[in-house]
C-alpha cells in the first residue's frame, strides 16, 4: 500500500473528532446525574411490583398528548407511554435505536431512512409499522401551531414514503440535520393509527395510544394520571438495563404546587418523588437528605437562562463596548452560589452542558469588573455622583421587563450597579410582557429552551428562522449573517465534526457579539425516596422508569 | 307585601348579574394583547413562527375574530342559554371544567361555612354568657387573634401538624371527607374570627336593652332572656356579615386550594387569570356573582322572618 497524505489526513480528521467527543463525554459525563443509581452500582436485585407515586408542580398546558404537549413535566409521562424511533445517550448525546433499528442519512439531510424494528405493538394489540409512522409524523406535522414544538422539529417537513413494512423515508423540503435528534423526542413519538382519527382536543384529554411500557388509564388535566405497566412489553432503548416489562406495577402522577408541602409528602413517605420545576432550595434539600431522600440533578438540556440584549436604535447597548462591559460585569459563579448553592454548576455557554456539541466559553464569560468599567469609560459613560454612569446626561439604564423578580433578579441588579449600570426590573403582567417584548420595548429579556440539541437556538436567535424579538433586536446585519451561516452548516450537515464546527463558532459569536448574555444552568433537580431504585433521567432530563423499582 | 319585597329584590339580583358580566367583558377586553397570542407565548413560540392562516384559524375558533359588540352580545346570548364557550388554554367546554372542579369547591365551601357558624357563634356566645371571669376574656380576645392570622400560614401548619407529623389527616388532593378537615378549619378561622367579633358586640348591647330589663324585671329564665330575646335580635347584624362572608368563600378558596393542591374552582379561577382565558373567567366571575346575588337573597328573604319590621319599613325599588 503506497503512502497516501490524504488519507493521513482523514485519519487525523477521525482522531480528532473522537477527542472531541470523548472531551463532550467527559463535560456532560461529570455534569450529569450526581447519584444515578444506575451508574453508582446500585447491586440489589430489582423486585417487581408496587405502584410509584410521583408528584409535579404544575401542570399549566393541561395536555397530555406527546404530540401537542410543550409543558416538560406532561412529557417525562409521556416518555413512559409512548416510544420514539430513535432515543438519545444522556451521557454522549449520541441517537441510539429503540424503534428503529437502523437508519441512514444523506448528505445535505434531507432524506432520512429508518429500518424499523419488527414485533412491536401498540397497546390496543395494533402493529407498528412504516404505516403507523407515517400515519403518526403525517398528523404531527397537520397539526401546525398546535404542536408548538412540532413546528420545529419538522421544519421543512415534505412527506413520508413507505417503503415496505418495516422500512420508511422521510422527505424534507430543506435541510434539517436536527431531525435525527427529534426523532427520539415525546414530540415525535410514534402513537398507533387509530389515535389520529380522534380529534386534537380528545387526544390532549388522554384519547392517546402508545407502544410503551406504561400505558394510560386516566388523566385529568392538573390533577391526577395514572399508569398501568404493560405486561408483554419488550422493546425498550438499547440505553434501558430492563428488557422486558416495567418492574413497576402502575404510576400515580399528582400535582402539588406548593414545595413545602410537595417536599413534605416525600418526606412522610406519602410520595416517592418530588419533581419540581425551580430547584430545590438548599434548606429544603437538607430536610429531604435528613429523611434519607436522595437528590437527583441533570441540566435541562437546550438555552441556559439567558439575557437578550436588544441593540437596536440609540439603546444603551447599540454600543459594542456597553455589551462587553456587561458580559464582564456579572459575576455568574457568585449568581450560581448565592441563588442556588455552593457547587451548583457554572453556566459555560449559551447552551447547557447537557447539550451536544455544548463547549466551554468560560474564559469568555469569566468575572471581570475592572474590565468592565474600562471599556465603560472608553464608550464614553462617566460614573455620576450617584455611582451610576451618564453620558450627555443620560443614566446607563437598562430596563429588563419580567413576569416575576426573585431573588436572582435583585443579585444580578446589584453586580451591575458596582459597575454603574442600573438595572431596571420592570415587573409586569404576562399580557403587558407579551406586548412589551414584540414592541421592542426593553434593553434585555431571559429566555430559555429545553432540547437536546443545539440547532434549539435558531428558533431563538437565527433571524432567517425566526422573526422572534430576541433574534430581530440582538443582532445587527453583519452578526446576523454569521449567526444564520452557522446554523445552516449546522443543518446542512449530519457530519458531527462539521456540525461541532458550526456550534461552536456559533456559540463564541452568540457571547462575543453581545447577542447573548448566558446567566445561570437550568438544573433539573428531583428529590428521590429511598425506596426508590434504578432512577434515570432520559438526555432531556425528563423521567425514565423503565429500571425503576420499589424496595417492597 | 312580602311577595312584591321578592319580587324586588329578584330583579335586583337579576341586574347585578348583567353588570357583573358586563363589567367582567369589559375589563378583559380592555387588556392589552390577545389570549391567542399568549397561548403561543406559554408554548415558547413567537407569533411570527406561526402562519397567518393558522393564527386566523386560531382566532376564529374562539370567536376572537369577531367584533367586539358582536362577542359582547353572543357570549351574552349563549351565557344565558347555558353555553360558557371553550376554555381557550385548556381547549375543553368551560361547562365541563366547571362541573369537573364546582364539586370540590362546593364541598369545601359549605363545610368551612357550617364549621365557621358553629365557631363562631360558639365563641360568641361563650365569651358573653360565661360566668367565669378570665375565660370571657380570653374568648372575646380569641377573634382578633383569627383575624389577623394569615391563611396561607394557618394551613402550612396544619398540614406540618396534622398531616405530616400525626398523619391524621391527608396533607393534599380530594379524597373524601377526611380531606375536607384541614383546608375547611383553615378557610373557617377568619369567617368565625369576624362572626365572632360581630356577635359578640351585638349580643352584649342587646342585653343592655331597655327590654331585656323588662324581662329580667318580669321574672324570665336568664336562658329564655339569652336566646330568645336577646340572641334574635343580635342575629341579623350577624346573619348580614354571613352573607358577605360566603359571597367571599370563592376568594378564600383560590388560597385554601392553591394550599391542599385541591382542584377546584378557586384553583381554576387563579389559572385562567394567569392564563388569560376569558371564557373560564368570565363564566367564573358570573357563577361567583351568582352566588353571592343568592345568598345575599336568601339573608333577604330571611330578615322579615326574624325583624316583620323591615318589609314594611323599607321602600323597595
Amino acid at each position: 500500500m503506497s503512502f497516501n497524505p490524504l488519507r493521513l489526513k482523514r485519519r487525523w480528521a477521525v482522531a480528532a473528532s473522537v477527542v472531541t467527543i470523548a472531551a463532550l463525554t467527559a463535560l456532560t459525563g461529570c455534569s450529569g446525574s450526581s447519584s444515578d443509581a444506575s451508574s453508582t452500582g446500585d447491586t440489589a436485585t430489582p423486585v417487581a411490583g408496587g405502584t410509584l407515586k410521583l408528584a409535579f408542580w404544575d401542570d399549566q398546558q393541561g395536555c397530555i398528548d406527546p404530540n401537542q404537549v410543550y409543558w416538560i413535566e406532561s412529557r417525562s409521562i409521556d416518555r413512559q407511554i409512548a416510544d420514539s424511533l430513535t432515543d438519545q445517550d444522556p451521557d454522549t448525546g449520541k441517537i441510539v435505536p429503540w424503534l428503529a433499528t437502523s437508519w441512514t442519512t444523506n448528505d445535505n439531510a434531507t432524506q432520512f431512512t429508518f429500518t424499523l424494528r419488527d414485533g412491536v405493538t401498540f397497546s390496543d394489540g395494533e402493529k407498528f409499522d412504516a404505516t403507523a409512522v407515517k400515519t403518526a409524523l403525517d398528523a404531527t406535522y397537520a397539526l401546525g401551531a398546535k404542536s408548538l414544538l412540532g413546528v420545529s422539529y419538522l421544519a421543512g417537513y415534505d412527506s413520508t414514503t413507505v417503503i415496505d413494512p418495516t422500512h420508511v423515508q422521510v422527505n424534507f423540503k430543506t435541510p434539517n440535520a436536527a431531525f435525527l435528534q427529534a426523532t427520539s423526542t415525546t414530540t415525535l413519538a410514534i402513537l398507533a393509527p387509530k389515535t389520529y382519527q380522534e380529534t386534537p382536543e380528545a387526544r390532549c384529554a388522554g384519547a392517546i395510544i402508545g407502544s410503551g411500557a406504561f400505558t394510560l388509564d386516566n388523566y385529568t388535566a392538573a390533577t391526577s394520571a395514572h399508569l398501568t405497566k404493560r405486561a408483554d412489553y419488550a422493546w425498550p432503548s438499547s440505553l434501558v438495563k430492563n428488557e422486558g416489562a416495567a418492574y413497576l406495577d402502575a404510576i400515580d402522577v399528582t400535582y402539588i404546587k406548593e414545595d413545602s408541602v410537595r417536599n413534605g409528602e416525600l418526606s412522610s413517605g406519602q410520595i416517592d418523588i418530588a419533581w419540581p420545576r425551580l430547584p430545590i432550595s438548599d434548606a429544603d434539600q437538607q430536610v429531604l437528605k435528613a429523611a434519607g431522600d436522595t437528590i437527583e440533578t441533570r441540566a435541562l438540556p437546550g438555552i441556559s437562562y439567558v439575557l437578550t440584549s436588544n441593540i437596536t436604535g440609540t439603546k444603551p447597548l447599540s454600543d459594542p463596548l456597553v455589551r462587553q462591559a456587561l458580559q464582564k460585569a456579572i459575576d455568574r459563579p457568585t449568581y450560581a452560589s448565592t441563588v442556588f448553592w455552593a457547587d451548583y454548576p457554572v453556566v459555560k455557554s449559551p447552551v447547557e452542558s447537557t447539550t451536544p456539541f455544548a463547549t466551554d466559553e468560560s474564559s469568555l464569560l469569566a468575572f471581570d469588573l475592572d474590565g468592565a468599567k474600562k471599556l465603560l469609560d472608553q464608550a464614553g459613560w462617566a460614573v455620576g455622583p450617584d455611582g451610576y454612569r451618564y453620558k450627555n446626561g443620560q443614566k446607563l439604564t437598562l430596563d429588563e421587563p419580567l413576569t416575576t423578580s426573585g431573588a436572582g433578579d435583585q443579585l444580578l441588579q446589584d453586580q451591575l450597579k458596582q459597575a454603574g449600570i442600573d438595572l431596571t426590573l420592570d415587573v409586569v403582567t404576562t399580557a403587558q410582557y407579551t406586548q412589551k417584548t414584540a414592541a421592542g420595548d426593553y434593553d434585555l429579556v431571559g429566555t430559555y429552551y429545553t432540547r437536546a440539541d443545539p440547532s434549539v437556538l435558531g428558533s431563538v436567535f437565527d433571524q432567517a428562522l425566526t422573526k422572534a424579538p430576541t433574534a430581530v433586536n440582538s443582532q445587527d446585519a453583519a452578526t446576523a449573517a454569521t449567526i444564520s451561516a452557522d446554523f445552516a452548516k449546522g443543518l446542512q450537515t449530519t457530519d458531527d465534526t462539521q456540525r461541532a464546527a458550526a456550534y461552536a463558532d456559533l456559540q463564541k459569536t452568540l457571547i462575543t457579539a453581545g447577542v447573548t448574555f448566558p446567566l445561570y444552568e437550568r438544573l433539573q433537580v428531583s428529590a428521590v425516596s429511598p425506596k426508590v431504585h434504578g432512577f434515570a433521567f432520559t438526555s432531556e432530563a425528563f423521567l425514565r422508569a423503565n429500571d425503576i423499582w420499589l424496595e417492597q | 307585601m312580602y311577595a312584591r319585597y321578592v319580587s324586588g329584590r329578584v330583579l335586583q339580583a337579576v341586574l347585578v348579574l348583567w353588570a357583573a358580566y358586563t363589567v367582567t367583558f369589559i375589563v378583559l377586553y380592555l387588556l392589552p394583547s390577545d389570549p391567542v397570542q399568549l397561548l403561543l407565548a406559554a408554548g415558547n413560540v413567537d407569533v411570527t413562527q406561526v402562519s397567518p392562516e393558522q393564527l386566523a384559524s386560531l382566532k376564529h375558533q374562539y370567536g376572537l375574530d369577531q367584533p367586539v359588540y358582536v362577542q359582547y352580545f353572543t357570549q351574552l346570548f349563549n351565557f344565558v342559554t347555558g353555553n360558557f364557550g371553550e376554555s381557550i388554554s385548556k381547549n375543553v367546554p368551560v361547562t365541563q371544567l366547571l362541573s369537573q372542579r364546582l364539586p370540590s369547591t362546593l364541598a369545601l365551601g359549605a363545610s368551612a361555612v357550617a364549621l365557621a357558624i358553629v365557631l363562631g357563634v360558639g365563641t360568641a356566645s361563650l365569651a358573653v354568657f360565661a360566668r367565669v371571669k378570665w375565660l370571657k376574656v380570653a374568648l372575646s380576645r380569641l377573634p382578633s387573634i383569627g383575624v389577623s392570622l394569615p391563611p396561607f400560614f394557618v394551613g402550612l401548619l396544619l398540614i406540618q401538624v396534622f398531616a405530616f407529623q400525626l398523619r391524621w389527616f391527608p396533607a393534599t388532593g380530594d379524597k373524601g371527607p377526611q380531606s375536607l378537615v384541614l383546608p375547611s378549619i383553615m378557610m373557617a378561622i377568619p369567617t368565625a374570627a369576624l362572626l365572632a367579633q360581630v356577635l359578640t358586640r351585638s349580643l352584649e348591647d342587646a342585653l343592655a336593652e331597655p327590654y331585656v330589663v323588662t324581662a329580667r324585671a318580669k321574672g324570665l329564665s336568664r336562658s329564655v332572656i339569652q336566646w330568645k330575646h336577646a340572641f334574635r335580635n343580635a342575629a341579623l347584624p350577624a346573619l348580614t356579615l354571613l352573607g358577605l362572608l360566603l359571597g367571599a368563600t370563592l376568594t378564600e378558596a383560590v388560597v385554601a386550594e392553591t394550599v391542599f393542591t385541591r382542584n377546584g374552582i378557586g384553583e381554576l379561577a387563579q389559572e385562567s387569570v394567569l392564563a388569560q382565558d376569558i371564557p373560564v373567567v368570565q363564566a367564573i366571575v358570573v357563577m361567583a356573582a351568582a352566588l353571592f346575588v343568592v345568598v345575599n337573597l336568601v339573608i333577604d328573604l330571611i330578615y322579615p322572618l326574624l325583624d316583620p319590621r323591615i318589609v314594611h319599613g323599607q321602600r323597595v325599588t
